[in-house]
């Protein structure tokens, strides 16, 4: 089994609980895990092994029975470790954007996330799950409960009693979510028979609106995106500074070598041309009503 | 300081005689940075401009204070600090600003900085420091770095080089910074700061001429200039960090460098014993 996700999810916790209800019912665990920076272009990853005899803690690439992800770029990253044809794939479809995936400070500007849609990557797996557990996790009460959610999902394809599943959860969860987790873990299981009995089920849910990622959702209360550049021709000496030094080369020095603003488009409304025009000649306006003001 | 008065943008435009921009200064002169700062920080601390007054010696830098819409004073060379002196005595109520150069400060104006140091008294000294004497041709100043070319040393210069901010706090400064041009928001708070504070504050800003230094030393354009002088500069809060290997061994600590609540001020003081000596007749 792999569980992989992004730091802070919980990527350690499900996996002590999976290798302490595997000692449990009597068999040897392995388990190997990194935590390096998924938001960083690293990996946060957790290899399981149990059975009567467990050699290497570790799982190569198409040998994984189960692939548990947190986050659907995380479970792109690491599908290639299921094993083809008979591993189950469980994720959540929730998108943690990173940051290095955003291609320009521009707002809702395209980034380098992963294409791939749910319906897409079901199709190809015999025994998938992908299901929007953050968000059926926030409804219960506590999104940080979505691991628990998924762990209910992987339960029933264990073999293993639900009350030991419950009794493990509860003693590796903080103390004050026991109840809530409790409460996700039966719901990924009662989620998981639906779709078992119901392969539609699944696929009802997945056709909701692609959840937004709060990166971009939130862009918008920040301050308006109304952007004036003032250029006083007049008084510019074209020094080059605000072409040399704005981060998004944005401004040029025109035929007769005044700072013109020829990317209208790109420009974020820094102010570092303003502040650092040695002539005063730029002003930068982010309010519309002071452009009236001072025309 | 109102809350009103914080609420409205600062626009620089408000507190320039715009009849007489564009400025003197040359293309790409850090000059025009630093007065962006200093206009930045007396609008954040809401000085009326009735009550500023900014006193200037002779140089470029000592020009720059005349393009200010306020109560100004072009004054003779070197002797900013004597004037802004009996200015600050005579009118306390005045917020008093001066702008000087790096030769009108160090070279012909030494003497009057280090007393005025010593003093203490309220007056926000802002040094703005571009290495050479740009208005009569780029001859050597106090501040000229080593090796550096100009038309006074044609061979490299050998002298050694001036610390202005440990000179100010040597001669007992209260209030003593330096920031480049380059970080213009970090200036305009370092001024502030030097503005609020009670007693002598010297501020060296590190400004960069392009046009005569810059060229006979190949120090590029503008923009390298002033983003050369960062990389040159070490800020304070690395100053006694054990990691001091991404900084050049020679970097000067930028940020605030000393300051001192404790000393009284000279103006309150000197009034205080006058009222004293009047009250015993």
């Amino acid at each position: 089994m792999i569980i992989v996700g992004v730091g802070g999810q919980g990527v350690i916790m499900v996996s002590k609980v999976l290798a302490t209800i595997c000692q449990m019912q009597g068999h040897q665990v392995k388990q190997s895990e990194v935590h390096g920076m998924a938001k960083r272009g690293g990996g946060v990853f957790s290899h399981v092994r149990f059975g009567e005899k467990v050699w290497s803690p570790t799982i190569p690439k198409g040998g994984a029975d189960v692939l548990l992800a947190l986050e659907w770029a995380e479970a792109m990253r690491w599908i290639n470790h299921l094993r083809p044809g008979k591993g189950i794939f469980i994720s959540d479809t929730q998108h943690i954007m990173p940051p290095f995936a955003c291609r320009s400070r521009q707002r809702n500007a395209d980034a380098a996330y992963t294409r791939e849609t749910p319906h897409e990557i079901l199709e190809q797996i015999q025994d998938g799950y992908a299901m929007d557990a953050t968000t059926m996790a926030r409804d219960l009460g506590n999104e940080r409960a979505a691991n628990t959610m998924l762990l209910g999902v992987l339960s029933t394809a264990l073999d293993f009693p639900a009350e030991d599943w419950r009794d493990v959860i509860s003693r590796f969860v903080p103390p004050k979510t026991v109840d809530i987790n409790i409460k996700a873990f039966d719901h990924g299981r009662e989620w998981a028979e639906l779709v078992h009995e119901n392969p539609d089920h699944a696929a009802e849910q997945l056709r909701r609106p692609e959840i937004a990622p709060a990166l971009l959702s939130e862009a918008g209360e920040h301050d308006g995106d109304f952007v004036q550049l003032d250029i006083n021709v007049d008084w510019c000496k074209s020094c080059d500074i605000c072409v040399k030094m704005c981060p998004e080369r944005c401004l040029k020095l025109d035929d007769q070598l005044k700072a013109v603003l020829h990317k209208p488009e790109l420009c974020t409304g820094c102010r570092i041309c303003e502040w650092l025009c040695p002539d005063l000649a730029i002003t930068v306006h982010r309010d519309p009503a002071n452009v009236k003001a001072s025309a | 300081m109102t809350d009103a008065k914080q609420q409205t943008p600062f626009d620089v435009l408000q507190y320039l005689r715009q009849e007489l921009m564009p400025h003197f200064l040359c293309p790409g002169c850090g000059h025009g940075i630093a007065l962006r700062a200093l206009l930045w920080a007396v609008h954040e601390l809401g000085i009326e401009k009735d009550n500023l007054a900014i006193v200037s010696g002779i140089g470029c830098a000592g020009r720059t204070g005349a393009y200010i819409d306020a109560n100004t004073f072009h004054t003779t060379h070197g002797r900013p600090l004597a004037f802004a002196t009996g200015l600050k005595l005579a009118r306390p109520d005045l917020e008093v600003i001066v702008i000087t150069g790096d030769g009108d400060c160090l070279a012909i104006g030494g003497n009057h900085l280090i007393h005025a140091a010593r003093r203490n008294l309220d007056i926000t000294c802002l040094m703005l420091n571009n290495e050479v004497y740009g208005m009569t041709g780029g001859q050597v100043s106090p501040t000229t770095s080593e090796d550096r070319y100009t038309t006074t040393t044609p061979l490299g210069n050998t002298e050694a080089v001036f610390d202005a901010c440990k000179l100010a706090e040597g001669a007992g400064a209260t209030f003593v910074g330096r920031e480049v041009t380059v970080q213009t928001p970090t200036l305009k708070n370092l001024i502030l700061g030097g503005i609020a504070h009670d007693g002598f504050a010297f501020i060296e800003v590190i400004s960069d001429c392009t046009e005569i230094y810059g060229r006979k030393n190949d120090l590029g354009s503008s923009a390298e200039m002033i983003l050369s002088q960062k990389s040159a500069m070490r800020p304070e809060t690395f100053e006694n960090n054990i990691i001091d290997r991404p900084f050049r061994p020679n970097a000067l600590p930028t940020g605030v460098l000393a300051h001192d609540k404790t000393r009284p001020e000279y103006g309150a003081a000197y009034r205080a014993s006058i009222k004293a000596q009047q009250t015993k007749k």
